[in-house]
């Protein structure tokens, strides 16, 4: 595979992160528009564990998760009851907040004789663990896939248990879930912890891909192209943000015709979709079906195999 | 003392600024109980085609603003007809992805005309700082909160003396009742976007040339002003959103006097999430009312 393939892979996997994130708050009825917060405590978190202390990746990585997951929660408590609208605006406001921490954080270490870490508005420069660990962009895509291929996993195990469905029926109906025992507010803080993350373990992926980010890279377009991402491949399971996110990247970004001018065909897009297909491509009804008509194959298969066994002629 | 007096003052003059942009979301929220994220960027187009046409074209103060009002009331209504009309979903936050989808399009489109460069806005000439004994004022923010005041008179007399702020009340109120008692809700949906386009497009004109510049970064910059002035104040409130635009006008600039410039917008956005979480019906707001 070429470098540049191997980093718009690496890219469509990172993003998916943030889009997974957002995707499990709104299957909980809750719209984010701040999970870059997240995917940015993640990066910083993570790349002053291996840059600054010299700590290894996984374990960066699953430290970046808990710090996250933690802020995440706190945050969920605090603004779950405000409620649609509201929610939306704070979650924009808590993820500008982090981002202006970033551009006001200062500090740095030296380390082999060179002054490391987050250095205000210039940023985070070298993250130099893929590099000093010999670690190359293909292996690093497979360690990115492996990572992916774990929350995708969480997210099958999610949608088959009885979780999954305690917090869809929190989207559907609140009072309802209450009343068969299910805690909405439990659950969606659960959600939040969760989702927070998901988004940070893509962040720490990402800064050590990077090997240096800047307050910018989590700005608002972020949270919003995670949002669209959701939106357009549709709500009803996790495989829609994914295709959101490659036909975002995958799709436009290769395509060099469009080059220039990524955001307006992508904007439209949205646009339209959210026009034609309110829930996105594959909304629930349409996963329904599917999921319907592929048990419906099977349920014939097996029925006329043991048509054929029973048969005793 | 002194200086404490002289930043409330130049706060109070961009804070009225602030307070228009809060007006223009609070009232498009009122009327639609959507939120319109694109606010910002809309205005912006309206700013950029002024300072284009009174650069290159013809240098008129007048005319700029006559452009710029005029480009944003386009752009507006494609927005209500794109993010708003047609977006039928019973979800109110389609429009506000919708409107955001659209805010992209609007700056990917500056970006590719201008190269993402910082295009200057002129100065409305003549204006030099002059003194009120120990305080000194400066002409270009008083020109702006000269312009603010009076489209918040107007506004007001809009609002609370004519029919058309009679029908905008009434669906803010109670859509479907307005609907009953016939009222044309679209009509008035588009109406109040051709309003809060156009003062939004000539204040934001006048904050431009404040900063003798735009960027393509002007879009988000007014968009969130325009949105924590509405949350400080209260959604839908008309008073809540003049005094929430003064009380942020005045906390930004006591913040870049005593703590420093970068703190400014940490300060704003800190100040937006404690009161979402403290008090989210702002000061004036009327409470939780279902939408």
């Amino acid at each position: 595979m070429t470098d540049y393939g191997i980093s718009v892979l690496s890219l469509i996997c990172m993003e998916s992160f943030v889009a997974l994130s957002t995707y499990l708050l709104l299957i909980t009825g809750q719209v984010s528009f701040g999970q870059q917060a997240y995917f940015g405590i993640g990066a910083y978190v993570g790349s002053s564990l291996t840059a600054l202390a010299g700590f290894d990746l996984t374990f960066a990585i699953l430290a970046g998760a808990l710090v996250a997951g933690v802020v995440a929660a706190g945050v969920g408590a605090l603004t779950f009851r405000l409620g649609g609208l509201y929610f939306a605006i704070a979650t924009l406001a808590f993820a500008e907040l982090i981002r202006l921490v970033w551009v006001n954080i200062n500090y740095q270490v030296e380390v082999d004789g060179f002054m490391v870490g987050p250095k205000g508005s210039e940023g985070f420069r070298d993250i130099r663990y893929l590099l000093d660990n010999d670690i190359s962009s293909n292996q690093y895509l497979w360690i990115i896939v492996l990572w992916l291929a774990l929350v995708i996993a969480f997210f099958i195990v999610l949608e088959r248990s009885r979780l999954g469905l305690a917090i869809r029926m929190v989207e559907n109906d609140e009072t309802a879930a209450a009343s068969v025992g299910i805690s909405p507010t439990r659950h969606k803080i659960m959600a939040a912890a969760m989702a927070g993350a998901i988004a940070a373990i893509g962040g720490v992926l990402f800064a050590h891909f990077m090997t240096f980010i800047d307050p910018r890279n989590f700005g608002v377009m972020l949270g919003v192209h995670s949002l669209a991402y959701a939106m357009i491949g549709g709500m009803g399971t996790f495989i829609g943000p994914l295709i959101g996110v490659g036909i975002d990247i995958g799709l436009l970004e290769s395509l060099r015709i469009f080059s220039g001018y990524r955001m307006i065909v992508f904007g439209s897009l949205v646009a339209a979709i959210l026009i034609f297909r309110p829930r996105g491509l594959l909304d629930e009804k349409t996963v329904h079906r599917i999921s319907m008509r592929v048990r419906q194959a099977l349920g014939n298969n097996r029925k006329s195999t043991r048509a054929v066994t029973d048969d005793p002629g | 003392m002194l200086d404490f007096a002289q930043n409330t003052l130049d706060g109070i003059m961009v804070g009225a600024s602030y307070a228009l942009l809060g007006l223009g979301f609070t009232l498009t929220f009122g009327v639609m109980r959507r939120l319109n994220l694109s606010y910002g960027p809309t205005i912006m187009m309206g700013v950029y085609a002024g300072a284009y046409v009174s650069l290159n074209v013809y240098g008129s103060l007048l005319l700029a603003l006559a452009i710029a009002v005029a480009v944003s009331v386009i752009v507006g209504l494609v927005i209500e007809g794109v993010c708003f009309r047609a977006v039928q979903s019973d979800n109110p936050l389609a429009s506000m992805v919708s409107a955001f989808a659209m805010w992209m399009v609007l700056e990917e489109i500056i970006i590719l005309l201008t190269w993402g460069r910082l295009f200057p806005v002129q100065n409305p000439s003549g204006l030099s700082t002059f003194d009120i004994g120990p305080i000194s004022v400066r002409g270009d923010y008083f020109a702006l909160f000269v312009a603010a005041v009076v489209l918040m008179v107007g506004i007001y007399w809009l609002l609370f003396h004519t029919a058309f702020g009679r029908k905008v009340r009434a669906v803010g109120e109670n859509r479907k009742s307005a609907q009953l008692v016939g009222i044309d809700v679209n009509r008035v949906s588009r109406e109040i976007f051709v309003l809060t386009s156009a003062f939004g497009g000539f204040v934001a004109f006048f904050i431009a040339a404040s900063l003798h510049q735009i960027t393509p970064g002007f879009g988000l910059w007014a968009t969130v002003k325009g949105l924590i002035v509405m949350i400080l104040g209260g959604i839908g409130s008309v008073p809540g959103a003049v005094l929430g635009g003064l009380l942020l006008g005045i906390i930004e600039l006591q913040a870049v006097w005593y703590i420093g410039a970068s703190y400014r917008d940490l300060i704003a956005f800190a100040l937006l999430f404690l009161f979402l979480v403290v008090r989210p019906r702002g000061l004036l707001g009327q409470g939780e009312r279902s939408s």
